[in-house]
């Protein structure tokens, strides 16, 4: 039975994995602009839910309210700071998303102090669902039920929708795809703005594994670029299978033998590169 | 007849001016602490605390200004350490230093400290080896043995025979762990298991689920404080609480965390040498002030009286030797002293310059739907066991 809970723990370990980067396969993998900002975008969402649950809202309306937010937020970032880097190489995408992201910890650590900012889930996802086998939080339960939906949400959207093709077009070729009549700038406004809505949303829902301090944006950077660069850039089914390989290979390891924590995660990022190098599934426009 | 009058009496004057200006002058005192970053809560209490000091004492002793410099060592990084150090001392010439949040970063500046014969206040640095690297250093926080070996005392009290140890992966999690241990052992205890947790783990379920099937009594954790710490008591509460294993801990359930680990903590004791609620006027006139001074979720922690008590140090030190104080003075001083410090009574060793403090065992509960820790014995004027073990 040990087995079964190693198993649910990792799968939902997996899914607050692909929660928090899927927006980072948007902005990232499928717009190709080096963004470093995301935990940015994630951080201020979280803040964002944190407050206006503290002035009383709900879990739900405070996550939908600081989603649109960011959202919002995002789009006039992209309007005013990404744009002029999309030409610009990887090098200035670099050092300016790094940059903004500093100015977010300075500004949030200035608003709210460094301690870290309460986010309480609702009570119906505290307590313990029976399962038969054993009582396991609803909270877990919540997560893989969420991260799959998103990944059907997802797929729909971008594999399934004339919006998603238009996109795949517009990053691939936009000056052809502008001859055809398509918006390309307004296209990437609304995705960028759709990439730091995924943002909050993951930081908001995964915050009981990833708490938000001002540091959120650096100290979780890592896995998000993790994530997205083992399941290839710029396809979010890779990211949602590399997601679920670490976290459940990752939470087995740990399980087994703690004396290799700090080895097991980094260790088969690893091997899962060097077997391949472009990721788990490289996006087919990617060449 | 007028004239020499005249004359006489500026010339006392002007006497009595120049002896004040020669004895009203500016002492300053360096502290370095952790202003950014991600343990910029160390220093933001640090200075917080040092303010509530200064408001309540005056900015003066004996019309000597106390004019405090802070510097930011930043995180663990002796090297930055040893430089804001060095500025301190040689371009801004402080006559007093206090500080460190970091072991590491206090132990890199010994050769230098030493040398400058600057009497040193530690204000944290809880590892108990390093005071015998200073010849001109006292501390007033604590070591991490004195406030891990209460617990594992009270654990065996409780019938507690068999235990699992998961720390942090970091020196301060060792030594902690490594003191822990050997208390418990001496009494009788097992230790089934001793994990270290990587300080960047986010998912602390799988240790504790392999915790669950080890079937321990109870649980004995430590960890750097925020994110990892909070982490590891709300894994605790959701997955071993309801199968009766118990959480034995020091500086986990501290009052400024409580609201981010939630009630899941309601219940559990803890050894440590502040008790945030403790109702001495001097912790009583603390909270009042640092909640009138920063605003009204301003609680104190192991950083603000540690803080405050240096500042006590340092106020008394110009009292009695002036502003010129020297290294051997202060030291002299400082070693044995007794006083009151809002965490309770206090006194500085006259052996090695560590702390000898009372050690509460606290447990958390809810008052005016606050969660706080609340006394429930005292382990009186304990002294650092380590240096016990060791002596010089």
């Amino acid at each position: 039975m040990a087995f079964l809970t190693i198993l649910l723990d990792g799968i939902a370990y997996g899914m607050v994995l692909f929660i928090i980067s899927v927006g980072l396969t948007v902005t990232m993998g499928l717009m190709r602009v080096v963004n470093l900002a995301h935990g940015a975008f994630a951080m201020v969402g979280g803040y964002t839910a944190s407050v206006l649950m503290a002035k009383g809202l709900p879990f739900a309306a405070a996550t939908a309210l600081a989603v649109v937010g960011v959202a919002v937020l995002g789009a006039l970032v992209e309007l005013t700071i990404y744009r002029p880097l999309y030409r610009k190489g990887e090098l200035p995408q670099s050092l300016m998303t790094f940059g903004f992201t500093f100015v977010a910890i300075a500004t949030l650590t200035s608003l709210f102090g460094s301690g870290m900012q309460r986010l309480p889930i609702p009570p119906a996802l505290d307590g313990l669902v029976d399962l038969g086998f054993r009582a396991y939080p609803a909270y877990r339960l919540f997560l893989i039920a969420v991260g799959l939906a998103l990944m059907a949400l997802l797929w729909l959207a971008v594999d399934g929708t004339l919006i998603g093709a238009r996109l795949r077009a517009a990053v691939d070729h936009p000056r052809m795809s502008q001859a055809v009549g398509v918006n390309v700038n307004l296209l990437f406004t609304l995705t960028f703005a759709s990439g730091c809505a995924l943002a909050a949303f993951g930081a908001v829902i995964g915050a009981q594994l990833l708490p938000l301090d001002p540091y959120y944006a650096l100290r979780y950077l890592v896995l998000f670029l993790v994530v997205v660069g083992v399941g290839g850039l710029g396809n979010f089914k890779g990211s949602f299978a590399a997601a679920l390989v670490l976290g459940v290979i990752e939470t087995a390891g740990k399980y087994l033998i703690p004396g290799l924590a700090p080895y097991v995660f980094y260790g088969l990022v690893l091997a899962l590169l060097l077997w391949k190098p472009a990721g788990l599934m490289p996006a087919r426009s990617a060449a | 007849m007028a004239a020499a009058w005249v004359r006489a009496t500026v010339g006392v004057l002007a006497g009595v001016m120049a002896t004040t200006a020669a004895s009203a002058d500016t002492v300053k005192v360096g502290v370095i602490g952790t202003f950014s970053g991600p343990f910029a809560r160390w220093g933001q209490q640090f200075q917080q605390a040092i303010e509530v000091y200064q408001k309540q004492h005056g900015k003066s002793v004996n019309g000597n200004d106390i004019e405090v410099i802070y510097r930011d060592e930043g995180g663990p990084d002796p090297v930055r350490s040893k430089q804001i150090t060095q500025q301190l001392i040689t371009r801004d010439r402080v006559n007093i230093l206090a500080g460190y949040t970091f072991t590491p970063n206090v132990v890199a500046v010994s050769d230098l400290v030493n040398e400058a014969k600057i009497p040193l206040v530690m204000l944290n640095t809880p590892t108990a080896a390093i005071i015998r690297k200073f010849s001109y250093a006292v501390r007033v926080s604590h070591t991490l043995p004195e406030v891990a070996e209460p617990i594992a005392a009270w654990g065996l009290e409780q019938g507690i025979r068999r235990v699992v140890t998961a720390v942090s992966d970091y020196t301060p999690g060792y030594d902690s762990e490594t003191a822990f241990i050997q208390k418990f052992k001496e009494g009788g205890g097992e230790i089934i298991e001793s994990i270290h947790i990587p300080l960047a783990t986010t998912d602390f379920s799988p240790f504790f689920e392999r915790i669950l099937q080890l079937k321990p009594d109870a649980l004995y954790i430590f960890g750097p404080g925020g994110p990892p710490t909070v982490g590891m008591v709300n894994t605790w509460s959701a997955r071993l609480k309801p199968a009766g294993i118990r959480l034995l801990c020091t500086s986990e359930t501290m009052e400024i965390d409580l609201p981010q680990i939630g009630k899941g903590a309601l219940g559990v004791v803890s050894s440590f040498h502040y008790t945030e609620t403790v109702d001495n006027p001097l912790n009583v006139a603390l909270r009042k002030d640092l909640v009138a001074m920063f605003g009204p979720n301003t609680v104190p922690d192991l950083a603000s009286v540690q803080a405050y008590d240096g500042m006590e140090l340092i106020y008394r030190a110009v009292a009695k030797f002036g502003p010129k104080v020297t290294a051997d003075e202060a030291v002299s001083l400082w070693k044995g002293l007794a006083f009151d410090s809002p965490r309770g009574p206090m006194q500085i060793d006259p052996k090695d310059g560590n702390m000898i403090q009372n050690v509460y065992l606290r447990r958390v509960e809810e008052h005016d739907g606050k969660l706080v820790n609340i006394n429930i014995a005292t382990f009186p004027m304990v002294r650092d066991p380590w240096a016990i073990k060791n002596p010089q």
